[in-house]
């Protein structure tokens, strides 16, 4: 009910925001079909447009005009042109901290696919205890980023944490490891706590992916004397590619971004082995109250994020062709 | 029906969102002048009345104050600290601020630039400010102007185990080779399985300003300072010989002498104190609530902790960081007055003896320090330290300072670097935050 | 794929289990332990005398009961018109050829990119330009736009997968646009519905820094924000912290397994082809 009363006032106001380029030519040549067919979609995605025009476009732009500034956004505003870019981008803590960035997302979402395909595929089998599997593994993206760092934090600890002491009790190290310590192992550590709570959204998309493919089809590949790796290759794959290339993006995404759970395991140590950019920005925002140079750094992720989404798309693309 | 009224904002929001180009903020709809008994709200942004105990002791004022003054309300905006400022900010840029807001030597000259501070001389009096101690007031001054009414103060020391360095026979350490010492002597092997289960010191080393703000201190006692006014502008002594050897301390404490507990880098405040209220450690630097965090934690330390100032280089003196807070009246509060007769009670010696008492952090005002309550002997060591504060540099890039300290002793603890290299990357690093911010 | 049990599935299965599940029988574990035990090396894997204070106190000392009320109506408002909203928009995508379809999606998946931190403070200057500082409404928009974006790709990947020949048969049945959306299309994507659901529900669920930042007065924290407050500067309250944290999945729990038996169902081919 509350759908259609969205949708019907706003279908008149939908075009205002929508880069119509004024009556043109093409506008004219429309068939009565297209024409519909535009008014139809305007007023289907008019709901959405309007709160992400509202609530994202602004901040957006806030966010690139603050960028030219040093400003404490209040009774300081000292136009500085592009000079926090050119000094940011000249800085080889940052350029670190970009690199570090990337193979922490890159890992991360590497071991989300793998771990959250391979656990959707088996939970999409017919089996005993599905249900209770299924709301098992569910269970770390239920709790909040703090908590899942803190509890990390302490599992990993020398002296009382629960790894050391399982690896001692099995003898397979006969003396503490201080896991955060160690820049590689730091890394590694940070990036497991990351998956586990990472991996159940993807795996809860590719369920409902795969139940979205048709069993005919299978039954026809098994027909046809496909194996279960041709099914997989030519069923299963393609019909999960559009929602996997989305989540794939947007948790590179998101874990490119990602801040808190970095930030209270290690806070970026030992030394800058996870001093993920997101820590900077952070650091230079509301530790330093530089607002401006930390949005031309928010800038920057912006930009490399758009690249990143950029190649995978390409990619996609070449694939499908 | 719930729905009805956001979906209705919802639309107004889009419809709006137009118009949304400048978007300079209205001031609130509020009274301008309240009259004498007028009804008022006074809005108190504090990260203490959201932790324990102290929050109660807060809301526990603020009743009584109440009870006291009918016609005023007094509303608390509860921020864990770690987001306070954060939260300030937003709200200094949206025109919002609180009545009275919390206030620190970090943030300070912060609050300043952004002129959210009212004026807190004239406000609380001249008189008045005379109650003060002399270090915590002259901390929350910038440029001769108090900033904020100093609330309680922890000042940096070192904490120790004084059951164990009687048993050893040592007294505490004056000096960092006597502390070497010391540190080594109480790294022992209680239950003689081979394995070290107790260790001298809990090193705090993270690369954050839980870490770097125990670092700096440190690095003073050996006369380096990380931040020295040369002129109009700042300089650095981060890679003078005393900072080297500050440096070379954190790295010999852990691969020379062993005397730290296994994984110093993600050993944080909270996990420091873990480490002596378990019985792992013998010393730490810290302040003296610590005593109150570690006696919950493990009851049986009772009467075995006690405080005593930072060890020093020869020659050079013992130095400590006043960890303080402090109360602001904001400037765009329409009741200012209100807002420090407010502080004023707060700061009584009533009140002040009661937040002491709860969490061990000790009073700014004269005639609750004199109060024995705060000088029962296990505190002695830390009022002492009290004396040797060093007023921390006004700059807004303060915090970098910590977090550049925290990243070089970790390459020196973890022998990526040597105390030299490190004093000369920290050293950099502090002259790019300067001119950075130039 | 379709081979029924195989036992290298359950081996799997509990290892996993088993990597989730270490975890939070430490936060459980944790919970139930009495200050003087939370630290000690060894640690101890279960409490000498488990203690559920820690669960009352969650009720008694803190305003828990304000906290989940708020978040529950801002999360289940914000689900619901994030889910109306994109079901609605990644219908259109996937059903009509219109000029600006390609930027919308390019939009949504934009609007992502920008660090979120950056976003508080014009967040915060949009609500209170409105007026809407330190209500519900503003952490229901607040979520509503963080989550539209990736329920309308979803759901724009879901859609596309249901052939059109479904929505012209039934437009020559009479139905309108909006009746053969919400009669006959959505209900088949009913998996990628919950999932999107599930999806929408646990971000608004935890999300910590625009809550903190929109809200002030205790009677509007939510769940999160009082979770956060259990960590101070100098302590962390531990067992309050956990035994918060538990409670705080319970809703969450409840939902995925009343909706979970949607994800698997919804769609047979049958339904498609006909």
């Amino acid at each position: 009910m509350a759908l259609q009363t969205q949708a019907r006032p706003s279908s008149q106001a939908g075009p205002g925001p929508m880069p119509q380029g004024g009556k043109s030519p093409r506008a004219a040549r429309l068939t009565p079909h297209a024409i519909r067919d535009q008014r139809a979609g305007l007023s289907f995605i008019s709901p959405s447009l309007l709160v992400m025009v509202a609530l994202i476009i602004y901040p957006l732009g806030y966010g690139l005009y603050i960028s030219f500034f040093r400003t404490n956004l209040r009774n300081q505003w000292d136009f500085v042109g592009f000079k926090f870019f050119i000094q940011t981008l000249t800085d080889p803590a940052f350029i670190h901290s970009i690199g570090v960035t990337l193979l922490f997302a890159v890992l991360v979402v590497l071991g989300n696919l793998v771990i959250g395909t391979a656990l959707a595929l088996i939970l999409n089998t017919e089996m005993r205890f599905r249900t209770l599997f299924r709301a098992i593994l569910i269970l770390p993206w239920l709790f909040p980023d703090v908590v899942v760092a803190l509890i990390f934090k302490w599992i990993y600890n020398p002296l009382y944490g629960l790894l050391n002491y399982g690896l001692m009790t099995v003898h397979l190290i006969d003396k503490p490891i201080a896991w955060l310590d160690d820049p590689n192992l730091a890394f590694v550590a940070v990036v497991i706590s990351c998956i586990w709570k990472g991996y159940p959204l993807v795996m809860i998309l590719i369920l409902a992916g795969l139940q979205s493919i048709p069993k005919e089809r299978y039954e026809a590949a098994s027909l046809d004397g496909a194996g279960p790796i041709g099914s997989f290759r030519h069923i299963t794959l393609p019909g999960l590619l559009p929602v996997l290339i989305v989540s794939i993006i947007l948790d590179t995404v998101w874990w490119f971004k990602h801040f808190t759970i970095v930030w209270l395991m290690t806070a970026g140590g030992p030394i800058d082995a996870t001093k993920v950019v997101s820590i900077d920005i952070y650091r230079v925002a509301f530790q330093n109250f530089d607002f401006g140079r930390a949005s031309a750094m928010a800038v920057i992720v912006f930009v490399i994020c758009l690249a990143i989404s950029i190649v995978y798309r390409k990619l996609v693309r070449d694939n499908e062709s | 029906m719930k729905l009805t009224k956001p979906l209705a904002a919802l639309l107004g929001l889009g419809l709006a969102g137009a118009v949304l180009t400048g978007c300079s903020s209205q001031a609130g709809a509020q009274s301008t002048s309240a009259p004498a008994n007028a009804k008022v709200t006074l809005t108190v942004l504090s990260p203490l009345v959201v932790e324990t105990p102290s929050g109660d002791v807060e809301k526990a004022y603020a009743a009584e104050y109440q009870k006291l003054h009918p016609n005023v309300t007094i509303e608390f905006i509860g921020v864990p600290m770690n987001d306070a400022y954060a939260k300030i900010s937003t709200l200094a840029t949206g025109g919002q601020m609180p009545d009275i807001f919390i206030n620190s030597p970090e943030f300070s000259a912060k609050a300043k630039q952004l002129g959210i501070v009212a004026d807190m001389d004239k406000l609380l009096g001249a008189d008045y400010l005379k109650g003060f101690a002399k270090a915590p007031l002259d901390q929350a001054k910038l440029g001769g102007k108090t900033q904020f009414a100093p609330y309680f103060t922890i000042p940096t020391g070192l904490l120790y185990r004084s059951d164990l360095f009687k048993q050893a026979g040592i007294t505490p350490p004056t000096t960092w080779s006597a502390f070497e010492a010391d540190a080594k002597k109480l790294t022992v092997d209680t239950n003689n399985d081979g394995q070290t289960d107790r260790w001298g010191f809990a090193m705090v080393g993270t690369n954050d300003g839980s870490g770097g703000s125990r670092f700096i201190p440190v690095m003073r006692t050996f006369g380096a300072k990380e931040l020295v006014k040369s002129g109009s502008s700042w300089t650095t002594q981060f890679d003078s010989a005393g900072a080297i050897k500050a440096f070379k301390l954190y790295g010999d404490l852990v691969n020379k002498d062993h005397a730290v507990p296994p994984g110093p880098l993600q050993t944080g405040y909270a996990q420091a104190n873990a480490l002596l209220a378990t019985d792992k450690a013998a010393m730490m630097i810290t302040g003296p609530h610590t005593i109150g965090a570690i006696l919950t934690q493990n009851p049986a330390l009772k009467g075995k902790l006690a405080g005593a100032p930072l060890p020093h280089a020869p020659g050079e003196k013992s130095v400590s960081v006043l960890g303080m807070l402090g109360w602001s009246v904001s400037q765009d509060s329409k009741h200012q007055q209100a807002a420090a007769d407010y502080i004023k009670f707060v700061l009584d010696k009533k009140n002040q003896l009661a937040f002491n008492a709860a969490t061990g952090r000790f009073p700014t005002r004269n005639d609750a320090l004199a109060d024995p309550q705060v000088n029962r002997p296990e505190l002695k060591g830390f009022i002492a330290a009290q004396d040797n504060a060093f007023i921390l540099p006004a700059v807004p890039y303060y915090a970098n300072l910590q977090v550049i300290a925290g990243g070089d002793y970790q390459q020196v603890i973890l022998n990526k670097m040597t105390p030299e290299q490190a004093a000369k990357d920290a050293a950099e690093q502090t002259k790019k935050s300067i001119s950075d911010n130039g | 794929m379709r081979s029924g049990a195989n036992p290298a599935y359950y081996v799997l299965l509990s290892v996993a289990a088993l990597f989730v599940l270490m975890p939070v029988f430490w936060m459980v574990s944790t919970s139930l332990k009495p200050e003087t035990e939370l630290f000690l090396a060894p640690p101890r894997l279960w409490a000498s005398s488990p203690d559920v204070s820690a669960f009352i106190r969650v009720f008694t000392d803190y305003p828990f009961v304000d906290y989940f009320r708020n978040s529950l109506v801002v999360v289940s408002a914000s689900t619901v018109i994030s889910l109306a909203f994109s079901t609605l928009s990644a219908y259109g995508l996937s059903r009509f050829e219109f000029r600006g379809r390609a930027s919308f999606l390019t939009f949504l998946l934009i609007s992502q990119m920008f660090p979120s931190i950056m976003l508080l403070i014009p967040y915060y200057k949009i609500m209170e330009t409105f007026g809407l500082v330190n209500t519900q409404v503003a952490l229901i928009l607040t979520y509503v736009s963080f989550t539209i974006p990736f329920c309308s790709w979803m759901m724009y990947g879901y859609f596309k997968s249901i052939p059109r020949e479904l929505d012209e048969a039934a437009s020559i049945d009479g139905a309108g646009r909006f009746a053969t959306f919400a009669r006959i299309v959505l209900p088949l994507t009913l998996p990628g519905v919950v999932a999107t659901a599930i999806y929408s529900f646990v971000t608004g669920w935890n999300e910590y820094m625009f809550a903190l930042i929109l809200t002030s007065s205790e009677d509007m924290k939510t769940v999160p924000v009082g979770i956060g407050q259990l960590i101070g500067q100098y302590k962390i309250q531990w067992n309050d912290l956990m035994a918060s944290s538990l409670y705080a999945i319970i809703p969450l729990m409840i939902i995925f397994i009343f909706l979970q038996r949607y994800l698997i169902s919804g769609l047979t081919a049958g339904g498609v082809k006909s």
